[in-house]
């Protein structure tokens, strides 16, 4: 990389000391002067002329050499770029499985734009969208078979309406609460979702409300004095706050009792609890999850962590492709990778059950087992060890029989 | 193997892969505008020394007048004007391409600075490149209008070929509505590169005029398509005499005709062909891949993410939408799915479990830290029961059974 940026900031320079135009220029000024000179006098023609050859002659000849210069300037630019990339050729599948799917790809980007809160954007995607099928039924996907086009139509109809209102009135309660510190439509949409939001064992409601008193207590929107706002707060406790005593009786119980301590809180026991600076962010950051899950979706766009893992995929692939090629191997097992690529842990998001004994990955038609010992295998080499017969596991000194072994969902 | 699960190296070096075309593109151009400097500068020196030289014999020799050394001279003086013009016009689109040779090698430079994968720098950066394989992908496909506002939005027009992109869609665009013009001007601006080309651009495009100039089944218009084939198809008998041929039989067809191949021949399909070959020479020319870069990086993701419990037809313990303690797995997730399903898996040689696994009667697995935790906040159950967060089931304590995976 160094090489490569020294490389192109010597050819920059290069380019901007370059004398070709100053070169055409004196080229001009030559041939000015000789037909001013013939002009003047026509009887020194031949002399000028011949005189105007040379200096003519020689201009191109410079120019010549800048070009030149230059020349072995991008030469040698090309070179390190070759060097940078050389055994990094890009994969060169002929068909990489998507490809036939531009339709259901071009979804997950207008879904991705969505929940990027860049509804200009997506508008426009999905219209230009709209306009070339309209245009161009057929040649949607490079061999495209004209009877799909027709349902993936339907599958394209999903972001732009539904989805798009949800993640429109998404950002907009994000915008409130981050830019304008202003919990309620949060705490609106938390309260007409309560259902669900509970069925998960979300405190989101909770959390918002908490953040509302203690904001209140701060002095609310008009940030003055803790008086007013000690008021306001538990004004605010008085309203709100029974719906959560059932679930959250100590927690409401701090937040009251909190109260005594004030105007002095900060010195209080409770000091942590209305002073915590990165409040805001987890309260926001909570609620994109909470909102995106009730939508079965995953909170950070799916297509950022897929392209990140790709990348970060990628050099061990290449690797991968290339020796195979050198082995003149083939990998058999289609459906799985070859080799393990080690992501950063966020990455991980499934456990996952690998078998001790036949170092498969458990499957659905291969799920893991669990003995009666509490040691987990594949239903396959649960097969293979028992024989339909009591049999020792392989980790312990109990015997089961396989028959009392339980599937177990990871 | 024995690699670890998880890391978070980041080797600069090997992880610029997916950049390639972001250095090779401008420098592809500014080598194309090289070029064109050095034959303007060629084609003028070609005239104007010649020209010097008979002007001063014509001269010496006295066949000429004063007046006519003076046009002669005046003639040679506009023409380098004209050539110092261009040279001007052209050295500015070569700073241009240099800057943004500069910028693209600066951002991929800052990668170096960065210390891991688990760094917030590297989140931006990587979310960088993400905004650029989506507008790769936009102008590959045709969305140009998105394309541009989602660069400009997020701020990476110079990392960016919006120009050679949308270039390359208008000349499409008008393959796709039957013109030939733009594509064969292209051809002409990049003959000599196209020289090397193992397709037949420009014959094709030759070839498609002179089918639609049969497809008329007017007398004038195929005496046009005759002198045409011989203008512009016979010089390439050598390479293509084959398809030659089948144009002369082409003529006493007409385009209902049922045939093969001419039937082919007269397809109205052959224009989508015709714009598929445009885009293949054009990236090739241009040392472009001929994949979105958004589906290499996507393809390799999916795999590298995908578990066999992501099309699973039991809902995950581990990550799943019921519960908020987990979090959705992208590939689970609606906007991947679908397409992750035809992808092999990852490969992995150990089990990965929560910590402290213990398995529910129903057989659920979960950590035993996580699942007290998640059946305290949910309220609804009692001292000493937990609640399973995937199927809601309520089991005593008692019940939880400790589970050991190798």
């Amino acid at each position: 990389m160094d090489v490569v940026q020294k490389e192109h900031s010597r050819l920059l320079k290069r380019t901007e000391a370059s004398q070709g135009i100053k070169n055409v220029q004196s080229a001009v000024d030559s041939l000015q002067a000789a037909r001013d000179a013939i002009a003047a006098d026509p009887s020194a023609a031949s002399a000028t002329l011949a005189s105007l050859q040379n200096s003519v002659k020689s201009s191109f000849d410079s120019i010549n050499d800048s070009l030149k210069e230059t020349h072995s300037g991008l030469n040698k630019y090309t070179k390190s770029l070759d060097k940078l990339f050389k055994d990094r050729p890009l994969p060169s599948t002929d068909d990489d499985g998507l490809s036939s799917h531009e339709s259901l790809i071009n979804r997950a980007i207008a879904m991705h734009l969505l929940r990027e809160g860049q509804f200009a954007v997506a508008a426009t995607f999905l219209s230009e969208i709209a306009e070339q099928k309209t245009i161009y039924p057929v040649t949607q996907n490079g061999c495209g078979p004209s009877n799909t086009s027709a349902s993936l139509l339907d599958i394209d109809e999903v972001p732009s309406t539904e989805i798009r209102k949800q993640f429109a009135s998404m950002y907009y309660i994000l915008q409130q609460l981050q830019e304008n510190q202003n919990l309620l439509p949060a705490i609106e949409w938390s309260r007409e979702n309560r259902e669900a939001l509970e069925a998960r064992g979300s405190n989101l409601e909770f959390e918002l409300c908490r953040l509302q008193y203690v904001w209140l207590y701060h002095g609310g929107a008009n940030n003055q004095g803790t008086a007013s706002g000690w008021l306001a707060a538990l004004e605010y406790a008085r309203q709100e706050f029974h719906v959560f005593v059932p679930r959250y009786l100590r927690e409401v119980q701090q937040l009251v009792g909190a109260m005594a301590y004030s105007p002095n809180l900060g010195g209080s026991p409770y000091a942590a609890l209305f002073n915590n600076t990165s409040a805001w962010d987890d309260v926001a950051h909570f609620f994109t999850r909470e909102f995106c899950s009730l939508l079965g979706l995953s909170a950070d766009s799916p297509l950022y962590i897929a392209a990140t893992a790709g990348a970060i995929a990628l050099p061990t692939l290449l690797k991968l492709q290339t020796i195979m090629r050198s082995k003149r191997t083939e990998w058999t097992s289609e459906n799985e990778l070859p080799v393990e690529i080690p992501l950063p842990p966020q990455y991980l998001f499934h456990s996952i059950f690998v078998c001790p004994v036949s170092k498969e990955q458990a499957t659905d038609e291969n799920p893991p087992m669990m003995m009666p010992c509490g040691h987990v295998i594949a239903q396959e080499s649960l097969k293979r060890l028992g024989k339909g017969n009591r049999f020792k596991c392989p980790y312990c000194p109990s015997e089961s029989h396989p028959k009392d072994a339980r599937k177990v969902f990871l | 193997m024995a690699a670890e699960l998880t890391s978070t190296k980041l080797n600069p070096e090997s992880h610029i892969i997916l950049d390639q075309p972001l250095l090779r593109l401008p420098h592809e151009l500014a080598r194309r505008n090289f070029k064109t400097v050095q034959r303007a500068v060629e084609r003028e020196k070609e005239y104007i020394i010649p020209a010097i030289k008979e002007t001063a014999a014509a001269s010496l020799s006295n066949t000429q007048t004063p007046d006519q050394t003076l046009a002669a001279l005046d003639a040679m003086i506009s023409r380098m004007q004209g050539l110092k013009r261009k040279m001007e016009s052209l050295q500015e689109e070569e700073k241009k391409i240099h800057n943004q040779s500069r910028k693209r090698i600066q951002h991929l430079e800052t990668l170096h600075k960065i210390p891991s994968l688990a760094d917030v720098k590297y989140d931006q950066w990587s979310r960088v490149r993400l905004d650029r394989l989506l507008v790769d992908h936009m102008l590959r496909s045709g969305y140009s209008e998105s394309a541009k506002q989602l660069a400009q939005d997020r701020g990476v027009e110079e990392l960016v070929d919006l120009g050679v992109f949308t270039q390359c869609q208008r000349v499409v665009d008008s393959l796709r509505r039957g013109e030939t013009k733009e594509a064969l001007q292209w051809c002409g601006e990049n003959k000599a590169a196209l020289k090397k080309s193992q397709h037949n651009l420009e014959f094709e495009l030759r070839l498609q005029q002179y089918i639609e100039m049969v497809r008329t089944q007017d007398k004038s218009k195929k005496i046009e398509a005759i002198i045409h084939a011989k203008k512009y198809l016979i010089p390439n008998h050598q390479s293509q005499n084959s398809e030659i041929m089948r144009a002369a039989g082409l003529l006493v067809f007409t385009q209902d005709t049922r045939a093969e191949p001419y039937k082919s021949l007269f397809a109205l399909d052959r224009w989508r062909v015709l714009a598929q070959l445009f885009i293949q020479t054009h990236h090739e020319l241009l040392s472009l891949p001929s994949q979105p870069l958004l589906h290499i990086a996507l393809s390799a993701g999916l795999s590298a993410l995908k578990t066999p419990l992501c099309h699973s037809a039991y809902t995950s313990s581990s990550s799943n939408s019921q519960s908020t303690s987990t979090s959705v797995c992208p590939i689970c997730s609606t906007e991947l799915n679908e397409l992750a399903r035809k992808m092999p898996y990852a490969h992995h040689s150990k089990s990965y479990v929560e910590s402290d696994p213990i398995v529910l009667p129903n057989g659920r697995v979960y950590g035993k830290q996580r699942l007290m935790e998640i059946s305290r906040k949910m309220g609804s159950v009692g001292p000493g029961k937990v609640k399973d967060p995937t199927t809601g089931e309520v089991f005593h304590e008692s019940e939880m059974k400790k589970v050991y995976i190798m």
